[in-house]
């Protein structure tokens, strides 16, 4: 490896992080901006933090965006580990070819016509948009990539474990449940994971399908937007950052911890 | 055949035609797609036998052990333990146990939740777990490692773990697939020998199945030699090694030098053919040759004597050729004599002093000579 910079180095990595990052260090900056005015600085003030925590709408779309999106990640994991299984499993029957690809599709279809299409069948089976449907829509499109992310778990998982389960007189399901879950545990929390962060972030979707009195977070944003942007948004936005920075570097961090132990144990044994 | 190889078994129930079946696989046949795996196969294995099944791969012995564990229902033909059927009977309701080649330890458990997971499953009270799975790690020797995942542990610690955990149960038959595959060369040698203590010790009939025909001659009490999905004999490791029914098993367990001609006079205690080259063959089996028709003659290595001067006896074979390899291993030497004909011809010779002049060097002429009884007649 070079270890020494070169000044190219130093360049593209200096112009490929300013990149990715101006817009949300910028986002980060104003929140704290005393102006009303988004671009305009008039100096270090906490003021919009307090406003945002006095205004009821923002509140409410936060709490009702944490609901859809606990709910359904929690459906979807269940629905989606379950395709994912059959679809890995069952390796004979007829049409899994065509089924397998209908567990892709979904992932690479426009979220304009996944939300048209459900918002058509919504009306004609005459449910009242709100909660309950824009909890169905995030089931249906994040499903798919629990599917995906435990269905390629489950093609290295060594099936001899479950052929000794059985051997040793555990039944299909209770071989599932004491065997397969906590093995494959990881994938599938994982795959929760993804499918909270994506309901958690749709706007187009949740547009069609949401309704009165169901507002979630991204809408409620991008509604106020429309009529300016306040750096009661920012604010907002710090948040949803800090939060989900905060996931992330925990994650990684039990990982790298895990990683290492097994490393010892590992070194241990071969001793 | 009487007493072939030099050892005495009191132990030899396939000897009894009254003896009782344990496992018996009736016309088993069992087709994966277009591939045949298992061919109207036939076979009796006996109560506290240590059976091996031997093949290269692909030759269809997992097959057959993977349907009695019930991982594979047979296409056609049934399989019976002690006379009754196994059909529809699934995996976890056989009273069969399996070791896996790879072990399948389950990772997210300790050792001692491994061995008991088998017990749990039958609802056994958990102090009787408790003192089964402790019989069990001592058994192993294994003791102080319970609260191990498999991870921690070496790769014949595994092994030990696995073995602890098919046979925790107590289950009629144990199915090893490949017990020894993933040790190293001294470890496979010391396993061996614990392996057929332990089965000594419980009493149950071992059923294995590897491609290594040391350790199957090793371990079992019979070997069934397998090829293309059908058996090509069924004997004690000395009646394989000694008696091969084909040229294939021959060929298959250890080394061996084949004469192929034609008979030329047959009467019932023995034969003459002449091979290539001229070379006249005197056998003391007639097997099932006919004058005039093809045979082979198989004699192993190690029935070869090799000289540089004539065999004075004129009973014995004997033919000439040129020293055109020398091997020394130790506690053998291995020689390739090449026949005029062009046909090599290996002899082993042991080396069962330390110092002795060698008689032979390359190139040199040597003689190698065989009695009558010291090879095999073979027509197929």
């Amino acid at each position: 490896m070079n270890s020494v910079w070169s000044r190219f180095n130093i360049v593209s990595v200096v112009l490929g992080f300013a990149f990715l990052y101006t817009p949300i260090v910028l986002l980060v900056i104003y929140s704290f901006n005393e102006s009303k005015l988004v671009t305009v600085w008039a100096g270090f003030s906490t003021k919009w933090y307090v406003e945002m925590l006095n205004n009821r709408g923002l509140l409410d779309a936060a709490w009702v965006t944490a609901q859809v999106a606990f709910l359904s990640a929690t459906v979807a994991t269940v629905l989606g580990t379950m395709a994912a299984v059959v679809l890995t499993r069952h390796m004979r029957f007829r049409g899994r070819v065509l089924f397998t690809g209908m567990i892709y599709a979904p992932l690479v279809m426009p979220d304009v016509i996944t939300g048209l299409s459900l918002l058509l069948l919504f009306v004609a089976m005459g449910l009242g948009r709100g909660f309950l449907t824009v909890t169905l829509a995030h089931i249906t499109f994040s499903m798919c990539f629990v599917a995906v992310v435990v269905q390629s778990r489950l093609l290295t998982f060594d099936r001899s474990l479950e052929e000794a389960a059985m051997d040793l007189g555990a039944p299909p399901l209770r071989t599932f449940l004491q065997i397969t879950l906590p093995v494959i545990l990881p994938a599938v929390v994982s795959g929760w994971m993804l499918a909270f962060t994506l309901s958690l972030d749709d706007l187009v979707i949740a547009s069609f399908a949401s309704g009165p009195g169901a507002t979630t977070l991204p809408m409620k944003i991008y509604s106020q937007v429309r009529l300016g942007v306040t750096p009661e948004i920012n604010a907002v936005c710090t948040i949803l950052i800090a939060i989900v920075t905060l996931g992330v570097i925990a994650a990684s961090l039990v990982n790298k911890r895990r990683e290492v132990q097994r490393l010892r144990d590992e070194q241990s044994a071969a001793r | 055949m009487g007493s072939l190889g030099s050892i005495r078994r009191t132990f030899s129930p396939w000897t009894d035609p009254d003896a009782p079946a344990h496992i018996r696989f009736e016309n088993i046949t069992k087709n994966f797609g277009d591939f045949t795996a298992v061919n109207n196969l036939s076979l009796t294995i006996y109560e506290r036998e240590f059976f091996a099944l031997l093949g290269a791969s692909g030759c269809g012995k997992s097959t057959l052990l993977r349907m009695l564990a019930g991982f594979e229902d047979p296409t056609a033909g049934r399989i019976l333990l002690d006379g009754q059927d196994l059909a529809g009977i699934p995996p976890y309701r056989r009273p069969v146990n399996m070791m896996f080649q790879s072990y399948a330890l389950f990772p997210h458990m300790t050792v001692a939740q491994n061995i008991a997971f088998g017990l749990r499953q039958d609802r056994m009270p958990k102090a009787e777990i408790e003192k089964r799975v402790g019989e069990m790690l001592r058994l192993v020797k294994l003791e102080g490692y319970e609260k191990r995942k498999p991870h921690q542990l070496s790769g014949g610690q595994r092994q030990r773990v696995a073995l602890a955990r098919s046979v925790a149960k107590r289950p009629k038959v144990l199915l090893l697939d490949e017990p020894l595959g993933a040790l190293d060369k001294k470890l496979r040698e010391e396993t061996q020998f614990e392996l057929m203590d332990l089965q000594q010790d419980l009493g149950l009939t071992f059923v294995v199945v590897t491609h290594d025909q040391e350790e199957a001659m090793t371990m079992a009490d019979r070997i069934a030699v397998m090829n293309h999905g059908e058996i090509c004999q069924v004997a004690t490791p000395a009646e394989v090694y000694e008696a091969p029914a084909s040229r294939f098993v021959a060929d298959f367990i250890g080394n061996v030098n084949i004469f192929d001609g034609i008979v030329t006079d047959r009467d019932d205690t023995g034969i003459m053919m002449v091979a290539d080259g001229g070379f006249e063959i005197q056998a003391s089996n007639p097997g099932k040759t006919e004058k005039g028709h093809q045979a082979s003659f198989a004699i192993r290595p190690e029935k070869i004597r090799i000289s540089a001067e004539a065999p004075r006896s004129p009973d014995v074979n004997h033919i000439s050729g040129e020293v055109w390899d020398i091997a020394y291993l130790g506690d053998m030497t291995v020689f390739h004599v090449r026949l005029d004909s062009g046909k090599i011809i290996r002899a082993t010779t042991i080396n069962d002093a330390r110092t002795t002049e060698a008689a032979l060097t390359w190139e040199d002429r040597a003689w190698i000579s065989f009695s009558p009884d010291a090879g095999v007649v073979l027509t197929a």
